[in-house]
């Protein structure tokens, strides 16, 4: 089994290198930050088993600190708060973030050491199918979804949270699958479904939502479906995504010579989602009158330590 | 995605992050008018926290950009992540505005 990769998170550099001391001969492998601003940096750009926070810190305190990480990622990073005070307050608010543990300061190197082995076993039992997805030569997934139901999700998180837990993703390359992820079905939404105006799309949230909801209630557009299917090459580490609507399409073709030329920059609505999977993607390319997108991205893989 | 912004006199402060995307690019153009109705003129974006922005968060940026040096107004990215600072170079947006890595 793989080293865990621990991130001690405390103000006090005194408190950050005794318990790494503690850690490091316990066999763990640890980073350090000196406040949650930090530590939010070291989580987005690298994979960590399990953070231990203290809570009373300036600026971001360990109980913010969480749920931001919550909030951003929504996923099961472990966290362990620890704080000098018994203070009933941060007990409750803690459970309700999801804190996977509450210690107290001075730290007892035997109970800490136990609540992250325990932490870690769980976790452990939790992620056997990360482990049957490095096997696997391709995986492949496809869903439809009925328009009137899109809004229910955001759809960025399922798939933060499909690509982190199960494959072992660099950050830049999730976000920008993420980010591509967004242009494909937002497009397909907005104007594939919707058909919604340049207008109507530059409207504040509340209107916006008013004309959306009111066009999901023709029979024509709620017959409409998005077709999403994701497929992972591992042999050629690659990921394709694919999307297409039941829209009208448009000319692609004349697009995809204009963003192949020069990214788009204008102040008005059209082309820069184009431009944007253009450029964030390998290969992309149109089908089916432009109803369908499919791009493919080379995939760099979180390094396994 | 989280957006905290504190306005000063002449000078907003917005601090992005997270990603940026047509899911949460509402919550940025509500925070943009809430600049615009102030009576600054520099917006001072930090990014350094956001992790990229999608066509749909560039678009409020844009929209926003109009409105705002019509007024007088200046906008200076004074940190940005290099996913960031990337795609505004690509997208020629540090022709626009000031944009600055790290």
């Amino acid at each position: 089994m793989k080293q865990a990769r621990i991130l001690v998170v405390d103000d006090s550099i005194a408190i950050v290198n005794s318990l790494c001391a503690i850690l490091k001969v316990s066999g763990f492998e640890v980073d350090s930050a000196f406040n949650a601003s930090e530590a939010l940096r070291k989580i987005h750009s690298k994979d960590y088993d399990l953070v231990i926070c203290d809570i009373e810190m300036p600026g971001i305190t360990g109980l913010d600190f969480l749920g931001r990480v919550r909030k951003d990622f929504d996923r099961e990073l472990e966290v362990i708060l620890m704080t000098g005070f018994l203070d009933h307050d941060y007990f409750i608010e803690a459970i309700r973030l999801g804190a996977s543990d509450f210690i107290r300061k001075p730290i007892d190197s035997k109970q800490i050491i136990r609540s992250i082995q325990n932490i870690l076993e769980r976790k452990h039992k939790r992620n056997d199918s990360n482990e049957f997805y490095k096997y696997l030569d391709s995986t492949e997934i496809s869903f439809a979804l009925n328009p009137a139901n899109f809004s229910k999700f955001a759809i960025s998180k399922v798939f933060n949270s499909l690509l982190l837990q199960n494959f072992h993703l660099n950050r830049i390359t999730l976000n920008e699958v993420l980010i591509c992820v967004d242009e494909m079905i937002y497009n397909a939404f907005i104007h594939g479904t919707l058909q919604l105006t340049v207008a109507e799309r530059i409207m504040d949230h509340v209107s916006l939502r008013e004309i959306i909801d009111s066009r999901l209630q023709d029979p024509k557009i709620k017959a409409k479906r998005l077709r999403f299917s994701l497929s992972i090459d591992h042999l050629n580490e690659s990921i394709t995504v694919c999307v297409d609507d039941d829209g009208d399409g448009f000319d692609y073709q004349s697009w995809m010579q204009r963003v192949k030329l020069e990214p788009k920059l204008n102040l008005e609505e059209h082309g820069r989602g184009i431009s944007m999977l253009y450029h964030l993607s390998d290969s992309m390319e149109f089908s089916r009158g432009g109803r369908m997108v499919k791009i493919t991205k080379k995939l760099v893989q979180e390094p396994q330590e | 995605m989280s957006i905290d912004l504190t306005i000063n006199g002449s000078i907003s402060s917005m601090k992005i992050d997270g990603i940026l995307n047509s899911e949460n690019a509402h919550l940025l153009q509500e925070k943009l008018a809430e600049v615009l109705a102030s009576k600054c003129t520099l917006l001072e974006l930090d990014l350094l926290d956001c992790r990229n922005i999608s066509s749909t968060g560039i678009g409020k940026i844009l929209l926003f950009y109009k409105d705002f040096i019509s007024t007088g107004g200046e906008i200076e990215v004074i940190r940005s992540s290099s996913s960031v600072y990337e795609l505004f170079s690509m997208l020629k947006l540090n022709q626009l505005f000031t944009v600055n890595l790290g």
